[in-house]
């Protein structure tokens, strides 16, 4: 078989079973089977505020995982905001930061969907790791919701721990007190813990208040932990409970149901050490509200338990903070993909092979404005120094290696300095690929003096064309959660380099090139 | 067919028809089969191209130095005291890059064929940048070769701007194919490069006269600059440059490859370089395609061809005048 053949054969052959691994896991993830007793359900935010400023900041507190619940995708639509990364600190608490561009009326939503299993088969952090000098001190802090000197709560305190041995914790008697002597009342009730201690009438969130404002007079690190229970309900009202630090680990208590040591496998914790889960600064007539519904099985639910070997493929079972990176990361092979076709079919030259691709990917996570000003900056900072350090005579390694210090400085710098006069809503970071650029500055600069300088401005041009071009392809979300979803799609994608590989036919410049030659002669 | 009528573009089939040898299949049908990667270095490093040429009594230019290690450089001045002129060169560079052709000197001060004066500092920071590999293929820590500077022989002075002529053959499975001379203009800034602005004029491999013509890829006839014709024109020599050719792809064992001489006044035809990627532009100069002429070779039969044999290709190439 000729070299050409085989190729082409080894292209179908993967392109085949790309095809064939994509069928059948789209089907068995269609009809995923859920465990004994598990659901799925979708909670969704939605806020409305005004935003008095620009740079007003919306701090969205997200749904986090339990070894009952996992939040298997999700999705935060807004307009006119720039959302900084999701994160998750050693709480585990997710918290997503919206900045606004400009004040006005902004509206969020977000779209989580959980998957509950009764049988508790996810593997969380772990609730008894130690605590920090830190933590402990946040955990037992007097705060404006737990003034820890009031009389109320010290006599409480005093009379709870009457006949308590010396020494021993008195978490056990603060939570039978708050959730038998302290009745229940609704949403007018008093929500602050020391009206609830005086009166013996409170909300839930009262009484919460009041369990972590006793302990933490009792010197038991305490924190209010606030989440959702999921069941089916026309609005999803908060539940506000209690961690607090018995016997080296967090033991959480509700003192509204009466319980205490575990939480119903339903609970979905969503924010630690605070009640509100939507809030911000320089923001106005902010209005919330949260609601369920349940959601039949589909993409994205697990179906395999952790242990599974098979579950390797299923990459949704990943912490959702890695989602988002490895969808992107996912996306590179399109990139090259891109990239290959301008050079193989359209016939473009660019500065480096993948430069295009590194500098689109380095976009992905700036704000595009942000990152078209640096680069500009960049590389104008870059040629500028690149031709004065020629006058120093400088080896190449020490060269480089003072372009890419340069190159770093300016970044940060100009990131510095675009926060400072305001034309960014947030200094993100513009992590541009600086050695590619260093390398870029110097390829450029050589090009000019060798070449011209309209030629090596054609090769940044193109580099710039096709590298917009992948950032196109990088910034498409839905292709990047369906390769995320199915990674075995990239047996195509390199089916599809193997072919352009094997490609023969002429560049789309050679048409213009070889034109005088070729055109017929009338 | 009107001024303006480059801005169409041609369509595939139209070169298809002219057999224009396009850049993928050039890699991927001729290069990577016949190019085996093992024998690339005897082409992309110039000290080792030269070694095979006069191994094989091939002329080459002669080398006056060769600079292995920074510790070298120092020495510069000592070297070349003794050469009134002389050329640096990369031992590996591409696309003429890191070239410097010195016209005369005085030990202190360097003055370049094309009037520049460098300082003894100048030419040893470029030595410095040439050893780091700046102008090497890949990067790669490089050798710096000082030799002979070539004279060019007057038979293309007049079409000829700032720098020395060159004459380049493709040569497939050791036969030549086409062959073109390219000449320096004040665009190319003396180079001998056709991307920088360099004119090209086809060569008849019969004959080694010049015919056609090619400047940034269009077809003219009068050098841009002297405004003379660059067709017509005998390249000296022409049967010891062909014989010279046909030897070093032989030796090379590469089966597409390009061939670059220099004419010397004194020496005539000289080996400067030779090239595994030998650019498309030629099949402008000649206003031909290469394609017929491939398969023509290719239909002798796959195996290896003998001189007599490759002798006889060409003389039978089509597209011959």
């Amino acid at each position: 078989m000729s070299l050409r053949g085989s190729a082409q054969w080894i292209a179908a052959i993967l392109a085949g079973l790309g095809l064939a691994c994509l069928v059948v896991r789209w089907n068995t993830r269609r009809q995923v089977v859920l465990g004994q007793d598990d659901t799925l359900w979708r909670i969704t935010y939605q806020a409305r505020f005004q935003a008095t400023r620009a740079g007003a900041k919306l701090r969205v507190s997200i749904p986090s995982d339990t070894p009952s619940a996992r939040v298997y995708r999700q999705d935060v639509l807004y307009t006119g905001l720039s959302a900084e990364r999701l994160r998750s600190g050693r709480t585990m608490a997710r918290e997503m930061l919206l900045v606004a561009a400009a004040p006005g009326q902004h509206t969020v939503t977000g779209r989580f969907d959980v998957h509950l299993s009764p049988a508790g088969r996810w593997k969380t952090a772990q609730a008894d790791s130690a605590l920090t000098p830190q933590e402990r001190d946040e955990a037992l802090r007097a705060t404006a919701a737990y003034p820890l000197d009031n009389p109320a709560i010290q006599e409480t305190l005093a009379s709870l721990k009457e006949g308590l041995p010396a020494g021993a914790e008195p978490a056990r008697r603060i939570f039978e007190f708050c959730s038998s002597q302290i009745s229940a009342g609704g949403g007018d009730a008093p929500h602050d813990a020391v009206t609830a201690i005086r009166q013996r009438y409170a909300s839930p969130l009262g009484r919460a208040r009041a369990m972590v404002a006793l302990c933490r007079a009792g010197k038991v690190p305490a924190r209010l932990l606030t989440g959702f229970a999921v069941l089916e309900a026309e609005r999803l009202e908060l539940r506000f409970c209690v961690e607090a630090r018995v016997g080296g680990r967090w033991v959480p208590y509700d003192p509204a149901r009466a319980l205490s040591g575990q939480l119903p496998h339903n609970f979905v914790p969503v924010r630690r050490d605070g009640a509100e889960v939507v809030r911000g600064t320089d923001i106005a007539a902010l209005e919330t509200s949260f609601h369920i519904a349940r959601l039949p099985a589909g993409p994205g639910a697990s179906r395999l338990g952790h242990g599974h070997w098979l579950g390797i493929f299923d990459l949704t079972r990943l912490p959702l903070e890695m989602h988002d990176l490895l969808a992107v990361v996912l996306l590179l092979p399109l990139g090259a993909l891109v990239t290959a076709f301008f050079r193989t079919v359209v016939g473009l030259r660019t500065f480096g092979t993948f430069t295009p691709t590194l500098l689109a990917l380095s976009f992905v996570y700036a704000d595009l404005f942000t990152g078209l000003l640096t680069l500009g900056a960049v590389l104008a900072i870059g040629l500028t120094s690149r031709a004065w350090l020629d006058r120093l005579k400088l080896l190449l390694v020490p060269r480089l290696s003072v372009m890419l210090t340069l190159v770093v400085l300016s970044i940060v710098l100009l990131v510095s300095v675009l926060d400072y006069v305001g034309l960014t809503p947030s200094a993100q970071a513009v992590i541009l690929p600086m050695v590619i650029l260093t390398m870029m500055i110097e390829r450029f600069y050589l090009t000019a003096e060798e070449d011209s300088p309209a030629f090596a401005a054609q090769l940044l041009g193109t580099t710039l064309i096709v590298g917009a071009c992948c950032y196109g392809i990088l910034r498409w979300e839905a292709v990047g959660r369906f390769v995320f979803a199915f990674p075995e799609v990239h047996l195509l994608t390199v089916a599809a380099l193997i072919l352009l590989g094997r490609y023969s036919g002429y560049r789309l410049n050679e048409l213009w090139r070889f034109g005088d030659v070729a055109r017929p002669k009338e | 067919m009107g001024p303006l009528s480059w801005l169409w573009a041609a369509r595939p089939r139209d070169l298809r028809r002219a057999g224009i040898l396009g850049m993928n299949r050039r890699n991927g049908h001729y290069i990577l089969p016949r190019n085996p990667r093992r024998h690339y270095p005897r082409v992309d490093d110039k000290l080792i191209t030269k070694r095979i040429c006069e191994a094989h009594g091939i002329a080459v230019p002669r080398t006056y130095w060769v600079v292995e290690r920074l510790g070298d450089i120092p020495q510069l001045a000592t070297e070349l005291r003794q050469y009134a002129d002389f050329v640096i060169k990369p031992s590996r560079g591409a696309e003429g890059r890191g070239i410097v052709v010195v016209a005369r000197h005085d030990g202190q001060s360097y003055t370049t064929s094309g009037g520049q004066t460098l300082t003894a500092g100048d030419l040893r920071y470029h030595l410095e940048n040439v050893l780091s590999g700046l102008y090497s293929l890949g990067g790669q820590l490089d050798r710096a070769i000082v030799e002979q500077r070539i004279v060019p022989h007057e038979a293309f002075a007049h079409i000829a701007v700032d720098g020395t002529p060159d004459v380049r053959i493709i040569l497939y499975r050791g036969v030549p194919v086409m062959a073109m001379v390219r000449l320096p203009t004040r665009a190319s800034r003396g180079k001998a490069n056709l991307h920088q602005g360099a004119v090209a004029a086809a060569v008849d491999l019969r004959t080694g006269r010049t015919f056609g013509g090619v400047c940034r890829d269009r077809a003219v006839s009068a050098h841009p600059d002297t405004r003379r014709p660059v067709a017509g024109v005998q390249v000296p020599s022409w049967p010891r440059v062909i014989d010279a050719a046909m030897k070093l792809a032989e030796a090379l064992e590469m089966g597409y490859v390009g061939v670059d001489f220099v004419l010397d006044a004194q020496l005539g035809p000289v080996v400067l370089e030779a090239n595994a990627r030998p650019g498309l532009a030629i099949q402008i100069a000649n206003r031909q395609g290469l394609l017929p002429r491939l398969a023509y070779i290719d239909s002798a039969g796959p195996g290896e061809l003998t001189r007599q044999r490759r002798m006889e290709l060409l003389d039978s190439l089509p597209g011959l005048g």
